[in-house]
């Protein structure tokens, strides 16, 4: 062991501040071996739940009242039992009694309350508006009153990480304490996080007691696991086709998704009150949209520019449960799209390749950010499989604040999204509000969508809001997919893809949400060693 | 006689270096010009393609032909390089002058602002400008321009005092000589080989710096054909044994950087005074 951390130092300075650690590792060099991942980008502004922390992927540190399963069901976790109330207005929840944090403390229905009513206040990257109010009844029980009717409130129940009341506060995100699987032993920011399994866990005890997340460089991060430093690493999937001696690789499924949103509206001169243009005509044609959408050949995005780890995405929710399967159609198929522009009258009368209708081109650019060779290759490829339909895409790097708070409602933009949760398919679709910077930045409104999307909120349970998800989406007339409005033209959905030890049983990864690397976690607390 | 063979094959030498930098620059922009479209076209069929009769340096991770890719980064990079340092020379040869003959306090200002120039860290300054500029193209020209002046400046300004004090220049204000003619006839031929020579010295840093700002992401739309974004592109897949990707675009950025240098050496051989008959 020794040798091997010598090896690394000198190997990868980086690493040296593992090797500076070594007076604690031999001390313990009788326990089990510890954990090393490399999982892409701290969180820099720490772990607090109120804040954000965790709301895609797992806080870790702390517990949520309800999760979900490997087959994204939703099971208890803090819970015992949990109901919706008349009206659709109150959610009841119980928690389990004997639960403390990790210093020892009860947890109880008071930590709850203030948590949600911390996180609502806070206003931060939760979005908890619709929270009027939550209240402790008893020890144990839990009151959350809402505004508004909203079966996708579930999620705040299941991503929000319970806090401890008398311990959080401001310096909170960089000393958590929670009552989750695990807690924070050290953090050297930009360097490493060691975290140790939390023996007040009320779940089953982590087989693996000790974890080391490191934050490298992919290069870094890539000589660290050929030097057989890591047991788990997250690389992007152009990397993923090499072999690394000693670990194998795990690709996971995923709703990580990429496509085209599409400016729903002709460009009338219409601002936002940031003074944001909103408009485009030529993608504000639905013949321009589906034509875009049956002349790209999907499989060969994901094989080209993804190398294989990916699959076909046609909606924004593929394979999920609230997915409508019916939304599915034959890409690659130009001479369908030539079909559509004919019809639709944009024709190639000047002879230059592209289309023209009344006098203005089939042209329009598709922004990508600067820093994402991924959507780069994506509007690369995607603008050379138009031009043989005469449609002109030209791909322009942008970086992310100018595409954000100038240009989003205005040009064609490589977006991904991605969530374990419905309600982001209201906010992509439901018509918005003046200021939505990327929910819905299309300025997208159709009242028979908004209407299911409505109705799928006010539902009385989850179950009974599936049918209505799957119809906004298509209902044999109309839908916001592409054989409906062709809102958007949905490309990829991403695998994640990991470097994993041999001896290492990550067990059955979720679909995973957006956001490769942290995600994988979900389910750490069953992970276990499989040799010696 | 030997001496004045050799003599001649030295000039020889010397004209046919410079011949063969500029047959080399124009071959870059006429074969860019005649690729067309090609190295900017995906092709998904032919990706990762290692250098073979087809593609003699390989293609890239969406099917782009890299010696396409390579030669349209030249360009790029010698019209950037060009605006630059154009750009620059004029900047100190302005400057030069100024200090060195517009008196003492235009003289200090410039070699203060000389000395401030060469203080700060040409990187830093270079990031610096060229984000206020907006990125792009543009702000990679005014970036690499309003950098590189300082050091030309000093050798002109240096130059033209020096010439100032010089015996023969008093002397022939002593014969009653006209201030622009003594200019004409003595400081040009001394001042103009400092300038063009400076000027082609600043190009192989001026190419340098517009790649090195456009590999840290400065610069342009990353998939422009640039040299540093090519090789900021292939860092990423090295550890994949896509050597070509780094190899190919290195090398020539290395071949025309160096080209320059031979030629600016060389052209100051021909037009320095002090080196004109060797």
């Amino acid at each position: 062991m020794n040798v091997r951390h010598f090896l690394i130092g000198v190997a990868l300075p980086l690493l040296l501040l593992v090797a500076s650690c070594d007076q604690q590792q031999k001390a313990s060099a009788d326990t089990p071996k510890t954990l090393t991942l490399i999982l892409g980008e701290e969180n820099t502004e720490g772990f607090d739940p109120t804040l954000g922390w965790g709301s895609y992927g797992n806080p870790l540190f702390q517990s949520t009242l309800l999760k979900r399963d490997a087959d994204l069901h939703i099971v208890p976790d803090l819970a015992t039992e949990w109901k919706l109330g008349a009206g659709q207005l109150t959610w009841t929840v119980k928690i389990r009694t004997g639960v403390v944090f990790s210093d020892g403390s009860p947890l109880t229905a008071g930590d709850v309350a203030y948590t949600f009513n911390t996180a609502a206040k806070a206003g931060g990257v939760v979005d908890l508006s619709n929270l009027q109010q939550a209240e402790a009844i008893d020890g144990r029980t839990v009151l959350l009153r809402l505004r508004h009717p909203d079966i996708t409130f579930i999620q705040h129940l299941i991503t929000l990480g319970i806090v401890p009341e008398k311990l959080h506060g401001p310096g909170y995100g960089r000393k958590p304490i929670g009552s989750g699987p695990y807690k924070l032993i050290r953090w050297d920011e930009g360097q490493q996080m060691i975290v140790e399994a939390n023996d007040h866990y009320y779940g089953g005890k982590p087989s693996i007691k000790r974890l080391v997340f490191l934050f490298a460089t992919e290069n870094a991060a890539m000589s660290a696991a050929r030097a057989g430093k890591v047991d788990v690493l997250g690389v992007s999937s152009n990397l993923a086709g090499q072999k690394i001696p000693g670990m194998t690789l795990h690709a996971v499924k995923s709703v990580d998704n990429r496509g085209l949103m599409f400016p729903m509206v002709p460009d009338t001169g219409r601002k936002t009150p940031r003074g944001l243009a909103i408009g485009n005509h030529v993608t504000s044609d639905i013949a321009i949209r589906k034509a875009v959408n049956y002349a790209i050949n999907r499989q060969a995005l994901v094989d080209a520019v993804l190398d294989g780890h990916g699959r076909p995405a046609f909606g924004a929710v593929d394979d999920l449960p609230w997915d409508n399967p019916e939304i599915r159609f034959t890409d690659n198929d130009p001479e369908k799209a030539k079909a559509i522009l004919e019809e639709a009258g944009w024709q190639d009368t000047d002879g230059d390749g592209v289309r023209e209708k009344d006098g203005r081109k089939a042209e329009f650019e598709i922004l990508y950010n600067t820093k994402d060779s991924l959507r780069q290759g994506l509007a690369l490829a995607v603008s050379d499989m138009l031009r043989p339909v005469g449609i002109k895409a030209v791909p322009r790097g942008e970086n992310w604040d100018r595409i954000k708070n100038e240009l989003t409602h205005a040009k064609v933009i490589v977006y991904g999204f991605g969530g374990h949760s419905p309600l982001e398919m209201y906010k992509l679709y439901h018509s918005n509000g003046p200021e939505p910077m990327y929910w819905n930045a299309g300025f997208y409104a159709n009242p028979v969508v908004d209407d299911y999307l409505d109705q799928a909120l006010r539902a009385p349970s989850f179950e009974e809001a599936m049918p209505l998800w799957k119809k906004a989406q298509w209902d044999g007339k109309t839908g916001l997919s592409t054989p409906g409005d062709a809102t958007w033209a949905w490309l990829v959905n991403l695998d994640h893809t990991y470097f994993i030890d041999r001896c290492l049983d990550v067990g059955r990864s979720q679909i995973e949400p957006h956001g490769h690397g942290w995600p994988i976690t979900a389910n750490i607390d069953q992970w276990q060693w499989t040799c010696k | 006689m030997m001496i004045n063979s050799l003599a001649l094959d030295r000039r020889t030498r010397t004209m046919m270096a410079i011949l063969g930098c500029l047959v080399l620059f124009s071959g870059i922009f006429l074969a860019a010009w005649l690729y067309g479209e090609q190295g900017q076209v995906t092709n998904l069929a032919l990706r990762k393609l290692p250098p073979g009769w087809n593609q003699p340096f390989g293609t890239d991770w969406l099917g782009r032909d890299m010696f396409a890719r390579t030669l349209k980064g030249l360009r790029i990079s010698l019209e950037i390089g060009l605006t630059a340092a154009t750009c620059s020379a004029v900047i100190a040869l302005v400057f030069g002058l100024a200090a060195a003959t517009m008196g003492r306090i235009v003289d200090v200002v410039v070699t203060w602002l000389c000395d401030v120039g060469m203080a700060t860290p040409h990187l830093v300054l270079l990031i610096l400008i060229s984000f206020a500029c907006g990125g792009g193209a543009k702000g990679v020209i005014i970036a690499v321009a309003a950098s590189h002046w300082p050091a030309l400046t000093r050798v002109i300004r240096a130059e033209v005092m020096q010439l100032r004090t010089s015996d023969y220049i008093k002397l022939s204000r002593r014969l009653g000589k006209s201030p622009a003619w003594i200019a004409r006839h003595h400081l040009l031929p001394h001042v103009v080989p400092q300038f063009l020579v400076g000027l082609l010295l600043l190009f192989p840093h001026a190419i340098l710096h517009a790649a090195g700002l456009t590999f840290l992401g400065f610069g342009m739309s990353p998939h422009t054909p640039e040299i540093g974004i090519l090789l900021a592109e292939s860092m990423r897949y090295l550890s994949t044994g896509m050597w070509w990707l780094a190899v190919a675009p290195g090398l020539a950025l290395i071949i025309s950087v160096m080209a320059f240098d031979v030629l600016g050496n060389n052209v100051r051989a021909l037009l320095d005074p002090k080196t004109l008959r060797e």
